[in-house]
């Protein structure tokens, strides 16, 4: 069974999220403020039975969640739930190291969702990346550098099959602008956001059955991107 | 041209020997008697000309001369007759009498010419104020009166002018005292300049600098009430303007005090009406859940999940337009493309559109426009929220296209339309179209447009043919393409 921390510090919130939760097989200990969190951490530590994902609230009583955020970034995945909806937060947050986040208010299924993209993606952490990717006809094979629309080949420019790459790895999960340029363009062109805007157009013209209404390719306005979650 | 002060003197001086002249050329033809009214004339018009320091003794002389050359015996100041010295002396005072009169009367022609001036300043300086024209203004007429640059101070401590800090000392003292100060004022009077309060009917808003040059000072006392004068004067006018600051400033308060309760109450309002949902949906689950089927039961909760949606943009809509209120907002710009924004909006909407009602007309190639995604992402889903809800259940449309250089973006739907009246009251922020019956995107429309003029663009509604409303959305297309 999962083990997963949460730290929230509204009594309703928490006793909701950590039933939702359990319900779903996961095992869940919560805590309502920064030291709590540490020691649930410690705790853990000491019997050698580390959490699988932490759920990060921030601004509690004790603290600016994003201190944990910073304590243990790169150690499990981090999903924070916020009830700052600022773009430029959100940026930062995924900065510091969280895995993705989550605007208050938000649905249990989206949550839910995010958790087993945060933890398929750690998981790969360990194993060999995810080189595969699959999703309603769409099949992406990074390693022999292919792409197939409903069973036919797909031919994608360098720069196209790149971005697709970079949004493969991270499938499920929102990668920010200044991400993908540094990755697919250069760290020197981070800042050159309509190489994205174009790029995203001519991958969306070929991939999506209808590239205004796009099913894959999702926008996060002011964040980045994000790829539909794989099937399988 | 000789110089103005050199020109009555040799006008007069010409006067004289015009008279002379006439003298001697005519003493040959006329009696003594005539000669005499002759050079009372001649008296009279030096007058006019000369100052009487000049004019008295030129006319004593002139008696003498008078006496030497025509009284007989002639060629010497004896007097042989007894009525000649009668009409010698007679003609002495009377010349000295029109020379003395003339002086008088320039003196006072010249004091009510000073007079008239001074008044014609006066009420030139309080057009001037009444034109808006600041206490700068000020300056150049007390300079006029002043033997050393002039300074002032205003109320708030500010001075123009190069003031010492001696002076600046002075004005402050002079302020906060209310009381003039310097030569001939009473108090100070060892000071080498004139400190004059600005004195308003409520108090003092300043005080003015007047140097007067080197000691020992000499001054002009229809100067110094002049220029208090002239002080006053801008001490009204800075208490007049400040009472209308602060008049205007208190009404402003009020209106926004009124509006910001208008806002709180239409929000307050337009929240009451999906918690009244969620609160019937939820304790209907609670309390009647064994005589519930489980469709009844999906279709409860589906109900409290969109009105919680509705809940969270209403929400979302009314911080976002206070956001949007604060001065110096800075909106984060980037390069966004048109199709990915509509896109984003519908796969918000997706679960409220099940049919998809919503059709796009987009363009293709439209440039890239320079805005803040999340604020337009936030207009369109408000704008097509309202179109689904209030367009009477037929199709929306969404229209994108460029004119010029301008991105044309219109949500257009077939519904009932929003009446002739309302066309603009639907943009305030504590209006609501009647047709809403009570469900609104609250303070949406408003936002909407709050947010088209923050990226110098426009909204507007306009009426549809054949039924049905646009709201037409108009951006400025970038002079410059992404690099």
């Amino acid at each position: 069974m999962k083990k997963l921390l949460l730290v929230e510090d509204e009594a309703a919130l928490r006793a909701l999220l950590a039933e939702a939760l359990r319900v779903e097989g996961y095992q869940v200990l919560a805590a309502a403020s920064c030291a709590d969190a540490l020691a649930l951490w410690q705790t853990a530590e000491r019997l050698h039975e580390p959490f699988a994902l932490a759920l990060l609230d921030l601004g509690l009583p004790d603290g600016e969640g994003s201190e944990l955020l910073k304590a243990w970034r790169g150690k499990l995945p981090l999903l924070v739930i916020s009830a700052r909806g600022q773009e430029s937060g959100k940026i930062e947050l995924l900065d510091a190291g969280a895995d993705d986040y989550l605007v208050k208010p938000f649905a249990i299924g989206e949550l839910l969702a995010r958790i087993r993209v945060a933890l398929r993606h750690r998981g790969h952490a360990v194993q060999p990346a995810q080189t595969r990717y699959q999703h309603s006809g769409l099949e992406v094979d990074l390693a022999a550098h292919r792409v197939r629309l409903r069973g036919a080949d797909c031919h994608l420019t360098p720069t196209e099959f790149k971005l697709l790459a970079r949004l493969v790895r991270s499938a499920g999960q929102v990668v920010t602008h200044r991400q993908l340029l540094a990755d697919v363009w250069g760290p020197e062109c981070t800042e050159q956001t309509q190489y994205l805007r174009l790029y995203m157009g001519q991958l969306r013209a070929k991939l999506e059955a209808e590239p205004a209404r796009p099913q894959r390719l999702l926008t996060e306005p002011g964040v980045g991107y994000r790829l539909v979650e794989g099937e399988g | 041209m000789p110089s103005p002060t050199l020109r009555p003197l040799l006008v007069g001086a010409a006067t004289w020997a015009l008279c002379w002249a006439l003298l001697l050329g005519l003493a040959p033809w006329l009696e003594l008697a005539h000669l005499a009214l002759l050079m009372v004339l001649g008296a009279l018009l030096a007058g006019l000309w000369w100052p009487p320091r000049l004019a008295l003794p030129a006319a004593l002389l002139a008696v003498a001369a008078f006496n030497w050359r025509f009284v007989p015996p002639q060629g010497s100041l004896r007097v042989q007759r007894p009525q000649d010295l009668l009409l010698l002396a007679t003609l002495l005072g009377a010349s000295a009498l029109v020379a003395g009169l003339m002086a008088r009367q320039r003196r006072l022609a010249a004091q009510a010419q000073a007079h008239a001036r001074r008044s014609e300043e006066l009420r030139a300086f309080a057009e001037h104020l009444r034109d808006g024209a600041g206490p700068a203004a000020l300056l150049p007429h007390l300079q006029a009166l002043a033997h050393g640059p002039v300074s002032l101070r205003l109320g708030d401590g500010e001075l123009l002018g190069q003031a010492s800090p001696g002076a600046a000392a002075g004005l402050a003292l002079c302020q906060v005292q209310a009381q003039a100060f310097g030569p001939g004022c009473g108090h100070h009077e060892d000071e080498d300049a004139w400190y004059l309060p600005l004195r308003g009917r409520q108090g003092c808003h300043g005080a003015a600098q007047l140097p007067l040059g080197e000691r020992p000072v000499r001054f002009d006392e229809a100067d110094r009430l002049q220029a208090q004068a002239l002080c006053d004067q801008l001490g009204l006018a800075l208490e007049r303007a400040q009472a209308l600051a602060s008049a205007q400033a208190a009404q402003e308060e009020a209106a926004s005090q009124r509006l910001r309760n208008t806002l709180l109450a239409a929000i307050a309002h337009d929240h009451r009406t999906p918690l009244a949902t969620i609160l019937g949906a939820a304790t209907s689950l609670r309390d009647q859940a064994e005589r519930l089927d489980g469709p009844q039961r999906q279709r409860l909760a589906e109900r409290i999940v969109s009105e919680a949606e509705q809940l969270t943009r209403l929400t979302n809509n009314a911080l976002q337009l206070a956001r949007l209120g604060q001065p110096g907002l800075a909106l984060s710009l980037d390069w966004e493309s048109v199709e990915e924004l509509v896109g984003s909006v519908l796969q918000r909407l997706r679960e409220r559109d099940p049919q998809r009602r919503i059709k796009l007309h987009i363009e293709p190639n439209l440039p890239l426009l320079r805005c803040d995604a999340v604020l337009l992402v936030q207009l369109l889903d408000n704008l097509l929220d309202n179109a689904l809800r209030h367009g009477g259940g037929g199709a929306v449309e969404l229209h994108a296209r460029q004119r010029g250089k301008q991105l044309q973006l219109a949500v257009r739907d077939r519904g009932p339309g929003v009446p002739l009246g309302q066309r603009e009251r639907i943009f305030e922020p504590y209006q609501r179209g009647e047709q809403a019956q009570g469900r609104g995107t609250g303070v949406g429309l408003a936002l909407c447009r709050a947010i088209a003029r923050a990226h110098g663009g426009e909204l507007h509604y306009r009426a549809r043919g054949h039924g049905g409303g646009s709201f037409e959305l108009a951006l400025p297309i970038p002079e410059q393409a992404p690099p």
